[in-house]
């Protein structure tokens, strides 16, 4: 499928994320994130109640990839974009640092870089334009991290959306983000 | 090497000499001049001008993980001479293509600055951080000469073996049989002595193997396989709960494994035999198990059909606090799902001088239940060092007839040879009984971290004479070593081969190995040639060894190196007779081993023994982010999972004054330590929890040097006389503001 019909999106089942954080540890790896910044996270809900009534849920995320990405929208030089397919990308060269993007996303997904810039998740761009799942997806030992396109019915993605009850994080913002949580 | 790096023989200070050290480290590791180095593999350009991370690389190996014992198969990605990133190999079963956290953090164990990169012999007291450089030859020369002389004044017995569950561990043993010691430690009894010598009787095997495929039921009492990563069962465990298995997990403690289960019975510690005995006896009563399995493949079901018989589940729920109502429930579910159900045989049940006991009632509801075998039921566990490889030539033993330190088998009779009683070879060393031993040698261990009472563990090393350490880092034990002798790490070395189920595997460097690290086979075999035990070791260099163990199955080094793993061609499978290796050819529910060693051959009740009113039961367990006591110093786990904490529960906190964050001590009869207080919901009210790995008391290891606190250090030291276990829960503690 061309580039331009395609959208990447990530499908999350909650229920089989274990907290392990091996997706932290590959992506700061596979993406030369600095020691104590992270590209993604695994937000943990709990354990709530009383004992010995508990409950406990994480909620793995990285950035959402918003169809309709407000980082975009606030960056005065350009800097973040979003490619044909979808994916909100920086423009290292042309980030200077503003953090205006920072305030906007409402998922918290950027850091600021120790060399100045601005980063965020890639939904590794590299690995897919070479025809690989992010570094997350692949090594996600409980298999609660799947991708792939959602303009493509017969994907895996699109067949859990059409089969799964799901939901998104801060949808009434209008971000439109492309992380679909399976529960 | 420049001027200002530490040269062979000069003697220096760990801490003063950091600087040298880091240049020292530069200087071997090449392109590591980029400043600020995150954790080592910073091998793109810088992120501004490059930020796409490589796709191409100069070549990918095949090999083993050692980030924990788990052995996952690893292909290494390697860009600019270095190792870039690790993914798992998706002809490995045991990784299936993933790693889990620690796997993917292996760069940040081979590129860490403070592991050793060549030997050492202490120049100053234990302890001090005062070394000198030596080269191999000295060093060797100089291990060989304290070995002969020890042998040669006390006899081979003086010295004592131990590591723990390596792949060239064959030689280790192979080195200290042919030395003639019959010293020798592993790390089981402080895990699970209980559960293999528990299934070594009942089905004549250590650990029965589990089918998730198919599984409906399933019953955990110490294994938080959600925390404990073993990679492949955690991934069968997340995918059989997806699928709707039914999950059961008794833990005193909330565990992410609980919160993962259908149902979690918060237990009292001490207290599983209760609840399984409880649960054989509806069972058996109700007559909810496999008559016709237990006629053909059993013994003794009368026997322990009359031992169970007080156990009612309402006489349990006293002991174990779980309402009889649920016992009766859980074990006709259990009964229902059979024989697609199984109880898991755990790992982490050593931790009663009962749990001896547990794990044979746990292994005989297994076996009524008739899940042997069947889909989702227990198989025959995996032979690690058969396979059919080729084995190495040798010389037969020199006779031993020293008696053991640890006890067996003269104290603990039906502990195997090659398992032990680790934790009383050190009080033999301390009580100089039933002889004074005077040396250690350690390869890839940690005793002074991991056994009980840290500070006997330090007041046995002062008692020898001469301790020397392989090991790829300056850990707690080779920081009070005499030498240091450093193993390449796992991606810079061969190891003897790994045989998993039907296939063989490679461990193979990925990059040459870092400063003078060298892989432990010639380590032995230089230190066996200079001890004139050559003949021990027929083998010219790595490669020549594995050719060897390769020889029987026609495949070649080379082949197997490119693909990393071999199978050979699968034969016909048997559908002979089910036969066990036990005494009787049977599964032996009513053991007449042990009855013969005056144990009670059908499991009985064995009251645990209780905290005082104001102490608590101190826990322990895994953690995702580390293994045991060795990861700790790895950047990327440090990063997320940098110290521990003490968890308490709410009112016993609020009673105390303590808040989330606090400074406590936590005091038992063997010591205390300071740490923070988790303050959670998730615990017994009667139990603390401590991670353990953490309050390292080496400064050979900056990360992790002094960072939470040692659990080791309050942990009393108590004995399961049946299997040597260490009961590990059986410290109770106080806990009070700091």
């Amino acid at each position: 499928m061309a580039e331009n019909q395609r959208r990447w999106g990530m499908v999350i089942e909650i229920k089989r994320c274990i907290d392990c954080k091996a997706c932290m540890i590959a992506c700061q790896v596979e993406n030369q994130v600095p020691l104590g910044k992270h590209r993604n996270w695994i937000g943990r809900i709990g354990p709530t109640g009383t004992f010995p009534n508990l409950g406990l849920k994480f909620e793995p995320g990285n950035c959402m990839h918003c169809e309709n990405p407000p980082c975009m929208r606030v960056c005065p030089t350009g800097a973040t974009y979003q490619r044909d397919d979808g994916l909100v990308l920086v423009d290292y060269a042309k980030c200077i640092g503003c953090r205006y993007c920072m305030q906007a996303c409402p998922y918290d997904a950027r850091y600021v870089h120790p060399e100045g810039f601005v980063d965020k998740c890639t939904f590794c761009v590299h690995r897919l334009d070479a025809g690989q799942p992010p570094a997350c997806v692949e090594t996600c030992i409980g298999g609660a991290r799947h991708f792939g396109d959602l303009n493509d019915p017969n994907s895996e993605v699109s067949k859990m959306l059409a089969t799964r009850d799901h939901y998104l994080v801060y949808a009434e913002a209008g971000t439109e983000p492309k992380i679909f949580y399976v529960t | 090497m420049s001027d200002d790096t530490i040269q062979v023989g000069d003697v220096f200070h760990w801490e003063m000499s950091r600087r040298q050290f880091l240049t020292l480290g530069a200087a071997t590791l090449g392109a590591l001049a980029l400043g600020t180095i995150p954790f080592g593999n910073q091998v793109v350009q810088p992120a501004r001008n490059s930020h796409l991370p490589p796709t191409k690389f100069e070549r990918e190996v095949f090999t083993l993980c050692e980030q924990c014992v788990w052995r996952c198969g690893v292909r290494a990605k390697v860009y600019n001479g270095k190792v870039y990133k690790l993914d798992g190999n998706p002809n490995h079963p045991h990784s299936n293509g993933m790693l889990c956290p620690r796997g993917q953090a292996g760069i940040a164990t081979l590129y860490d600055p403070d592991r050793l990169q060549f030997p050492m012999v202490r120049a100053g007291d234990r302890g001090s951080g005062m070394w000198k450089r030596v080269t191999w030859n000295e060093a060797l020369d100089y291990v060989a000469g304290k070995l002969q002389a020890i042998k040669q004044q006390f006899g081979a017995e003086a010295m004592v073996f131990s590591s723990t569950h390596n792949l060239a561990q064959i030689q280790f043993e192979n080195l200290l049989r042919a030395y003639g010691s019959p010293n020798y430690g592993t790390q089981r009894s402080l895990c699970f002595n209980a559960m293999i010598i528990a299934n070594l009787l009942t089905f004549g095997m250590q650990e029965p193997n589990r089918d998730y495929s198919a599984a409906k039921y399933i019953i955990y009492a110490g294994r938080n396989l959600a925390e404990a990563i073993s990679n492949s069962e955690t991934q069968d465990l997340v995918a059989a709960i997806a699928r709707g298995a039914r999950v059961v997990v008794l833990d005193p403690r909330f565990t992410k494994t609980a919160s993962k289960a259908t149902e979690w019975l918060p237990i009292r510690p001490g207290t599983d035999l209760a609840f399984f005995l409880a649960m054989l006896h509806v069972l058996v009563t109700e007559g909810l198990y496999d008559k016709e399995f237990v006629a053909k493949h059993t013994i003794g079901f009368d026997q322990v059909t009359k031992a169970v018989k007080p156990y009612t589940p309402e006489w349990a729920a006293s002991k174990c606090e779980i309402p009889a109502a649920t016992i009766r429930r859980i074990a006709r579910e259990f009964a229902l799902a059979a024989p697609h159900a199984f109880i898991h045989p755990n790992w982490r049940t050593s931790n009663f001088v009962n749990s001896f006991q547990a794990e044979r009632a746990m292994a005989i509801i297994n076996a009524i239940s008739g899940n042997w075998n069947q889909p989702g039921g227990l198989f025959a566990g995996e032979d690690e060092e058969g396979g059919g490889l080729g084995s190495i030539p040798q010389p037969p033993y020199p006779r031993v007839t020293a008696l053991r330190l640890d006890g067996v088998p003269w104290k603990y009779p039906l502990v195997p040879l090659e398992i032990g009683v680790y934790q009383e070879i050190r009080d033999a060393i301390l009580a100089g009984k039933p002889y004074q031993a005077k040396g250690w040698f350690v390869y890839r261990q940690n005793p002074i971290a991991a056994l009980p009472e840290r500070r006997k563990t330090l007041q046995a090393f002062s008692k020898l004479d001469f301790i020397v350490t392989v090991d790829t880092t300056m850990n707690d034990t080779a920081w009070f070593s005499d030498v240091v002798l450093p193993e390449a790490t796992y991606l810079e070395r061969y190891d003897p081969l790994a045989v998993v189920g039907d296939g063989v595997f490679i461990r193979q460097p990925v990059v040459p190995a870092l400063g003078e690290s060298k892989s432990a086979l010639w380590i032995f075999k230089e230190l066996g040639t200079r001890l004139g035990l050559q003949d021990y070791f027929q083998y010219k260099d790595e490669e020549d060894y594995i050719r060897q163990q390769l020889k029987p199955l026609g495949v070649s080094l080379e082949e197997l190196k490119a693909k990393g793993h071999y199978r050979p061609p699968t034969k016909p499978e048997t559908h002979a007779e089910l036969k066990f290796n036990t005494p009787s050819g049977k599964i032996e529910l009513y053991s007449a081993s042990l009855a013969k060693s005056n144990f009670p051959g059908a499991p009985i009740w064995q009251e645990p023994p209780a905290p005082p009113a104001d102490q608590f039961y101190l826990l322990t367990g895994k953690v995702a982010l580390h293994t045991q006591f060795s990861t700790q110093n790895n950047k990327l786990l440090h990063d997320l999972f940098p110290t521990n904490t003490v968890w308490i529960h709410t009112k016993p906190a609020a009673e105390r004054g303590i808040k989330d964050g606090d400074w406590v001590y936590v005091e038992s009869a063997a010591g205390k330590v300071k740490i923070k207080a988790t303050v959670t919901e998730a615990i017994r009210p009667d139990c603390v929890y401590m991670p353990p790995g953490f309050g390292h008391l080496s400064k050979g290891n900056r990360v992790s040097y002094a960072q939470g606190a040692s659990s080791s250090e309050v942990h009393l030291t108590y004995t399961d006389p049946v299997s040597g276990g260490q009961a590990l829960s059986q410290t109770f503690v106080k806990v009070y503001k700091a």
